[in-house]
């Protein structure tokens, strides 16, 4: 894919600093710092249990942290109450599972947010949610249960879900892990077609060929720490600075 | 006493005796419901003196036998200066009763819920009320219908505790014991009263299949 002149702003919208995490004894999380910009596409990756999950939820603190801060536009991440409700309607997110509510139509887990947490009327978030569900290419199935759509479809909801809140970035662990391999493909260009827009994204993800092509910035995760960051994909792809990068990314062409 | 002579001379009766019955069993069960969500919300909150009153709760009116339950509150309470009418008094325990189980069916119809719908909630900015409300509780209700038509039947069933207690018009059960003292009642008034509680409970029961049919929840 061609990036073209995609611009990448300097202004910060997800600041990690110094996040330490431990699950039990074990340190799942050791010192990690991650700025996110304006625009800017993040792809994480690493080794199974390296904490690649961990970090990205720790974002929006579906994950607490033991130390570090998290900064989300200017603002410090609360430790609970309205006001993580209130920042975390701000970053979107979509995760391996899909996890639409059950009980509502497609239309409906679209708006629900919208119009509980933003306040937006419902003639409003209804024409706003069947845009971004057309977008998104599941328009003819606003009227359907999750049950009732394929897997892929039901992630593609997912993304247009965490669109309607007018995010300053989505989050995305391993959107299409749980897909089966047909429909691997037309989440991923829904996902690089929001990137080609200017959303600001952070991507935990094992499929390579579409992390070099869409990463404005690679970081590679091992054992919570980050061992290598590249704002050059295609070189980092090609020829990693560390051994450890090098041996992941052969272990992965076999 | 044939069936029909009872019914001829005691027909009002039991009709006023029925109604009796199915007020007690719908305001019972109306109140027992918002009760029961309000201690289910309180089990599931982050608060914990809230999490413990209302496990408390649960443990306290889940054991509890009905009539232990409306003889304190009919003889105790008003030590306590508080003085109910009968009918209070019996509402009361047909209320706080099954409330708790409500408790205990909605928390069972949570179990059905993906946690990763709640976290898909907070994620998008929800609070924790917002999250029960839009999420938690619609999906609750819905996995537990036939749990609560069991129930309904289950509180109607309670509600012959009215017949412990002087109320006029008395309920399907209190008529029983009336009739036995100013007629030869026997056990022919007894089934009338049986075949009414039975065939409520046969239509409760089909009401519920129906209900349960049209608001299940395709996974
Ligand atoms: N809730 C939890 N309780 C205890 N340990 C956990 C929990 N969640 C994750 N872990 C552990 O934390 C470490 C990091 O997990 P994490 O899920 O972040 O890894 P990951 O990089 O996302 O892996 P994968 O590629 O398999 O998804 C692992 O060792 C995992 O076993
Ligand atoms: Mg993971």
């Amino acid at each position: 894919m061609e990036q073209g002149q995609k611009i990448v702003g300097k202004e910060p919208i997800i600041e990690l600093r110094h996040i330490n995490k431990h699950f039990g004894s074990v340190q799942v999380l050791k010192d990690v710092s991650l700025t996110v910009h304006k625009g800017e596409v993040v792809v994480i990756i690493g080794p199974s249990g390296s904490g690649k999950s961990t970090l990205c939820r720790t974002i929006n603190r579906l994950e607490t942290i033991d130390s570090g801060e998290i900064v989300i536009d200017g603002a410090v991440l609360p430790q609970e109450g309205k006001q993580l409700a209130a920042l975390r309607s701000q970053i979107g997110m979509v995760f391996q599972s899909f996890n639409l509510f059950a009980h509502k139509r497609i239309l409906d887990n679209v708006t629900v947010a919208p119009r509980d947490v933003l306040h937006t009327p419902k003639k409003q978030a209804e024409a706003e949610a069947m845009e971004l569900l057309r977008r998104v290419g599941v328009g003819d199935q606003a009227h359907k249960v999750p049950a009732q759509l394929s897997g892929g479809q039901q992630q593609r909801v997912a993304i247009a879900r965490a669109l309607a809140m007018h995010p300053k970035a989505i989050l995305f662990d391993e959107p299409t892990s749980a897909l089966d391999p047909e429909m691997i493909g037309e989440v991923l260009d829904v996902m690089t077609e929001l990137a080609r827009e200017g959303m600001t994204m952070v991507i935990v993800t094992h499929e390579m060929a579409f992390a070099k092509a869409i990463a404005d910035r690679v970081v590679f995760l091992e054992d919570g720490q980050i061992v290598e960051e590249s704002t050059d994909p295609k070189a980092f792809f090609d020829e990693p600075a560390t051994e450890r990068a090098r041996l992941f990314l052969r272990a992965l062409e076999h | 006493m044939s069936i029909t002579a009872l019914l001829t001379q005691f027909g009002d009766r039991y009709l006023a005796a029925l109604w009796t019955t199915y007020k007690l069993t719908a305001l019972s069960f109306i109140l027992a419901a918002a009760l029961g969500i309000v201690i289910t919300v309180m089990r599931i909150s982050p608060i914990r003196p809230l999490r413990i009153a209302a496990d408390l709760y649960v443990q306290v009116f889940r054991n509890i036998p009905g009539a232990a339950l409306l003889i304190l509150l009919v003889y105790a309470l008003p030590y306590l200066q508080v003085v109910l009418s009968y009918f209070t008094c019996v509402l009361t325990a047909t209320t706080l009763i099954p409330a708790a189980f409500c408790s205990e069916y909605l928390m069972s119809g949570m179990n059905t819920i993906s946690p990763g719908q709640i976290e898909a909630a907070r994620s998008l900015g929800m609070t924790f009320l917002q999250m029960i409300k839009n999420v938690v509780l619609p999906q609750a209700v819905r996995s537990s219908v036939l749990p609560m038509t069991n129930l309904l039947v289950a509180t109607m069933l309670t509600t012959a505790l009215a017949s412990q207690v002087p109320l006029s018009p008395t309920d399907l059960t209190g008529i029983v014991s009336y009739i036995s003292t100013h007629a030869v009642g026997g056990v022919t008034a007894f089934l009338i009263s049986a075949a009414l509680y039975c065939a409520t409970a046969v239509v409760i029961g089909q009401v519920g299949n129906l209900i349960d049919r049209k608001v299940r929840i395709l996974r």
